[in-house]
């Protein structure tokens, strides 16, 4: 059975992923004026949030 | 409470009495107090002062309770030793097992200085919760986050510590690029950050709904059919305060069960 602090880390991880990557995309697109990267950046933040949560709490051995 | 709201409440200013009687909807100058007194350029406030008295109150009923600790408990004791019971059982087993007894004293205090903190919310007089200031969740965040950050460099060394962090099990190396910075920044910014905004947007906006509907019933409180008005707006503060009632004890409770779980994250490896 989960521990109950894991709904709220894997909400830490989707906030912190979109952070990170929509932060970096928000910077590639001031520097090369396509606004649209903070976008993209948001969505893949939330794309690899997915994987490390998939890879921290799916596994058998938890 | 702002001057104006003073005023007009005082004046007994009511819906339709006079063409100037608006409605004192709250907002964030009710969270702003006039000093009690200043020492120097450090203003004693409100908040301030119910926070001292609720370090104060768990001090004292701790104390009473385990002063002279007998076999069987009476009177004082009970209650002293059903909190500590409780978050033993409720929040520490749970998260730590019987290991993490050690931290039992560091979760109790925390525990019942929140709640005590949040409940001034409900208490006439008082009836401001301390935790809505930012100010006092983002101090006790910081306890929470020193203690924390020293028991894993502690348990698993400064370098291991963070490896085991940032190195979720069983993901390719390949991707361990974009993973890492993800994992590094959630447990070390994010945690933290969020840990204080819930604390204090909690008690911040229960604060906010029971003034709303305290003002309302007031306010529309007249002899013609605003009365049902009035009456419906207190019956929802009424529900509302029965609300609060069980978010003050569920904020401090989530409080020190993250606490308690990122300690347990600390002492091990995450698997």
């Amino acid at each position: 059975m989960p521990r109950e602090g894991t709904g709220w880390s894997i909400v830490s991880y989707l906030v912190g992923g979109m952070l990170l990557y929509g932060g970096i995309g928000w910077l590639i697109g001031r520097w090369t004026h396509i606004e649209a990267l903070t976008g993209v950046g948001i969505v893949l933040g939330i794309g690899l949030s997915l994987a490390l949560i998939i890879y921290r709490f799916t596994r058998p051995s938890d | 409470m702002s001057d104006l709201r003073v005023l007009t409440t005082a004046s007994g200013c009511h819906f339709q009495s006079h063409p100037s009687c608006g409605y004192p909807a709250p907002g964030i100058g009710d969270f702003y107090f006039k000093p009690l007194f200043t020492i120097g350029s450090f203003q004693f406030t409100k908040p301030i002062l119910l926070m001292f008295l609720s370090a104060a109150i768990v001090l004292v009923v701790f104390w009473l309770a385990f002063r002279k600790p007998k076999l069987v408990p009476r009177g004082i004791q009970n209650v002293g030793e059903l909190g500590v019971l409780t978050v033993r059982d409720q929040i520490l087993r749970p998260q730590l097992g019987s290991k993490g007894d050690r931290y039992l004293p560091f979760l109790v205090s925390l525990f019942f200085f929140i709640w005590l903190m949040n409940l001034w919310e409900l208490i006439p007089v008082a009836q401001f919760p301390a935790t809505s200031k930012f100010a006092f969740p983002v101090g006790l965040t910081l306890v929470v986050w020193v203690t924390y950050m020293f028991i894993g460099m502690k348990n698993q060394g400064p370098i291991g510590y963070f490896k085991n962090m940032a190195v979720p099990p069983g993901a390719p190396w390949w991707i361990l690029p974009l993973l890492s910075p993800i994992e590094l920044l959630s447990n070390i910014f994010v945690r933290p950050f969020t840990l204080s905004i819930r604390l204090m947007a909690n008690m911040l906006s229960g604060h906010l709904l029971l003034l709303v509907f305290s003002i309302a019933s007031w306010y529309l409180f007249s002899a013609t059919i605003g009365l049902l008005f009035a009456a419906v707006s207190f019956v929802v503060f009424l529900l509302v305060f029965v609300l609060e009632v069980l978010i003050t004890l569920l904020q401090a409770f989530i409080f020190t069960t993250l606490t308690a779980f990122y300690i347990s994250d600390a002492l091990e490896p995450a698997h």
